[in-house]
């Protein structure tokens, strides 16, 4: 469905890595959220970290996209950590009024892991599921 | 005939029309002066003029010359007949101009008269003979189109529309709201083809046709490419503003299925961007509520309206039901 | 040109000024050099009259007599130079260095046009004295004189301004810098201590500045401190509330401190989720949670976090 080259989705141990190489729009972000959920049940990830580092917009489908895969995710058993919003597009979200409360989030692909091993080594994150011990 | 001599040399439909009308206008006023067998070998030569002038003059010359073919002259039966079309649609055009119109442009075009002489004969100055002029052939344009097409606008507001476009006269088109007409009227939107792809591209505005998903993007791209370019804006401007393109562009999308989206760049009061999106769906029966949702509360009634209001520095919107919906919206330059 | 001849050709002005026999003959383009050469000559004389001029018109109080007289003689210098060679550039570079040195000394736009238009006036008076014998011949000086004098007081009013308000950009630029510092105290611990009124704008800088500091410092952990915030009505909550979302989607905690009771309960009423935000009382405490939550040992417990 999606194209290899407007996403990626990689294996690194029990967690998948999804990278967004260029903005998508509605058809293919829906697409892109069927491949992912895919598989998240086939690999029976244990945890996701979605990069988009590369999207210069992040507007009101997209993040409601991104809730829900974190959603289904979550269902299956598998922690969703979204990474790389850059500053701009945080501001034009929160401006936007989006709802992104229950999103896990991290500064780039490596804390997004390192997040994840800490809530997979057992230990609940700190505040809003972020932080906690280095 | 004519028009495959154009064609041949010309890879631009509306171009081509442009050259056929040029060519033809010359052809048909000189019928008078040439004689009668003589009629086909000028209409060549005319045309190969008018494309040769056209490709001086034109920037598209440098994008489209390797497309340049010598004409080779057989001449299948059915040229002739397109020719006597072509004629005819011409004829028709200039009928229906009125005399002073006519007189004016054919002693311009075709006798070579130029504005100052004209001007002298009519009592009148070089400029408002100039004037006159456009406008005539705008409306010979207009009334080509029509001719060539057998048909008669559908409603009295299409003929006001198509001028206005013809002229490329943009206060007048916003007067008529040509842009609404276009998207209501399938004759208008078909003629009007030809008129637009005339008009040299703007360099201070986009228009973005909206048809389906895709055009989402491509919306809040070209509005982000257009306001960077103004140099004015932070880079969390410009995804401030894409951002709300996106969300208007979306419900287009969604709620009407096409319509456009304009941005335009402002110059007065102050330097800006202003985004038109257009649509002729359903229209929102209570556009009050649609731009009431509390803060935090954003899916309301699912129409992006007031996060976009909040991303932008002016937002309105008018929408009728069963008419459909346009909203304008605004961000200034500025404050820092 | 006319073939004009003075008549009273040898009558100097009551300042004992030269005759005029040099230039009665001349062509308009050697009036300016005659002039000049008679500003010159009299410098000392007419330097005295403007600055005496200045004082008794209560301009430039604000400098000292040495600097005034420091200021008036190159003034003079120059200006009676660009009358020489026109040459407007020299003029401007002068005038902008002039206005960099008085504008801290709170010279205002008045003084700066009021004394140039004194010097212009000083020096058209003294040329009325030396050529009034000859009203043909001072037109002429005349007019020669007052387009030039009229171009030098313009040159020198736009430099000045163009420089104070490029002063005054700057000024607001590092004032802007100093209210919202983004400090980074340990690593991937960030705090703002906003000091001030909270207007539109100047939260948007705010929360720009701090969302490219959490990406350039790699921050984990803010601590927004308020306490210098006089009061916080709906939209500068808003503002609170958006930084801190926008903080969260980069992936960094956002720690209140500084809340005050007061603007608590106005919080609340205006209907802010405070639970949505972690709020801690002073920014000693707000330091500790941080560094409770980056996994730094602290003085009163270990580094898990009780859920």
């Amino acid at each position: 469905m999606t194209g290899p080259r407007l996403v990626s989705i990689l294996r690194q141990g029990s967690h998948l890595i999804a990278s967004v190489h260029t903005a998508l729009d509605d058809t293919q972000m829906t697409a892109f959220q069927h491949d992912l959920v895919d598989r998240i049940g086939r690999d029976r990830s244990r945890g996701v970290v979605i990069d988009v580092a590369a999207l210069d917009v992040l507007d009101s489908f997209a993040t409601r996209t991104l809730r829900t895969i974190a959603e289904v995710a979550r269902l299956r058993g598998a922690v969703t950590v979204v990474v790389g919003i850059q500053p701009d597009v945080a501001f034009a979200m929160v401006s936007l009024g989006m709802d992104t409360g229950a999103l896990h989030t991290a500064l780039d692909l490596e804390e997004g892991l390192a997040l994840l091993d800490r809530i997979a080594g057992g230990r609940r994150p700190a505040v809003g599921a972020r932080g906690g011990p280095a | 005939m004519v028009r495959r001599i154009v064609a041949a040399r010309v890879d631009d439909a509306a171009m081509a029309d442009d050259l056929v009308q040029e060519t033809l206008v010359r052809v048909l006023a000189a019928a008078g002066r040439v004689d009668a067998g003589m009629l086909e070998p000028y209409a060549i030569a005319t045309a190969r003029n008018v494309v040769a002038t056209a490709w001086r003059d034109r920037d598209r010359q440098r994008r489209n010359q390797h497309r340049v073919v010598d004409l080779d002259t057989p001449d299948p039966p059915d040229t002739e007949l397109l020719a006597s079309e072509e004629r005819a649609a011409v004829a028709e055009a200039l009928a229906r101009l009125g005399d002073r119109d006519r007189e004016a442009l054919l002693a311009h075009e075709v006798s070579g008269r130029d504005t100052r002489s004209l001007a002298a004969e009519l009592g009148s100055t070089p400029g408002a003979v100039a004037a006159q002029l456009h406008r005539a052939r705008a409306r010979l344009r207009v009334e080509y189109l029509l001719a060539r097409d057998h048909t008669e606008p559908p409603t009295d507001r299409c003929r006001p529309v198509l001028l206005a476009l013809s002229s490329g006269d943009r206060r007048r088109q916003r007067e008529v709201e040509a842009g609404r007409h276009l998207l209501e009227c399938d004759a208008c939107a078909g003629l009007s083809q030809p008129l637009l792809d005339r008009a040299p591209p703007r360099e201070d505005a986009v228009r973005i046709p909206v048809d389906g998903d895709g055009d989402v993007v491509a919306a809040r791209q070209a509005a982000r490419e257009l306001a960077a370019r103004l140099g004015c804006f932070s880079r969390t401007d410009l995804t401030l503003i894409a951002t709300a393109v996106s969300e208007v562009t979306r419900n287009i999308v969604k709620f009407a299925g096409s319509g456009e989206v304009v941005v335009e760049v402002l110059e007065e009061p102050r330097t800006g961007v202003r985004v038109t999106a257009r649509d002729t769906g359903p229209g929102i029966p209570d556009v009050e509520r649609a731009l009431q949702d509390g803060y935090s509360t954003y899916a309301g009634l699912g129409l992006g309206l007031p996060g976009a209001r909040r991303l932008m520095d002016e937002f309105a919107i008018a929408s009728e039901v069963g008419r459909g919906t346009t909203v304008t919206m605004t961000r200034w330059c500025g404050e820092r | 040109m006319t073939g004009y001849r003075g008549q009273g050709t040898t009558t100097g002005g009551p300042g004992g000024l030269d005759g005029l026999d040099g230039l009665e003959g001349l062509a308009e383009d050697q009036l300016l050099p005659q002039l000049v050469a008679h500003l010159r000559e009299h410098r000392a004389r007419l330097r005295h009259e403007w600055a005496d001029r200045i004082q008794l018109a209560g301009l430039l109080h604000a400098m000292t007599p040495q600097e005034m007289a420091a200021e008036t003689t190159s003034v003079y210098d120059n200006y009676v130079e660009v009358l020489e060679t026109g040459s407007v550039e020299a003029l401007q570079r002068y005038a902008r260095d002039l206005s960099e040195r008085i504008i801290p000394r709170g010279v205002e736009t008045h003084e700066v046009v009021g004394i140039v238009l004194l010097l212009r006036d000083v020096l058209a008076r003294s040329l009325f004295e030396k050529y009034q014998r000859d009203f043909g011949l001072l037109n002429r000086v005349l007019d020669a004189y007052e387009p030039a004098a009229n171009r030098i007081a313009n040159t020198v009013a736009v430099s000045f301004v163009e420089e104070r308000e490029r002063v005054i950009r700057q000024q607001q630029d590092s004032i802007r810098e100093l209210s919202t510092p983004v400090l980074p105290v340990r690593e991937r611990l960030l705090i703002l201590p906003i000091i001030g009124v909270l207007d539109r704008e100047r939260a948007r800088q705010l929360t720009e500045q701090l969302l490219n500091g959490i990406r350039t410092h790699r921050a984990r952990v803010v601590v927004i401190d308020i306490t210098g915030v006089p009061e916080v009505d709906e939209s500068v909550a808003n503002h609170l509330v958006q930084t801190v979302d926008a903080s969260r989607l980069m992936g960094a905690s956002v720690i209140i401190t500084g809340l005050s009771p007061v603007i608590a309960q106005t919080l609340v009423t205006i209907g802010v989720d405070l639970s949505k935000m972690d709020t801690i009382g002073d920014l000693q405490g707000g330091l500790e949670e941080a560094e409770r939550l980056l996994g730094y040992p602290t003085a009163g417990g270990d580094d898990g976090t009780a859920p």
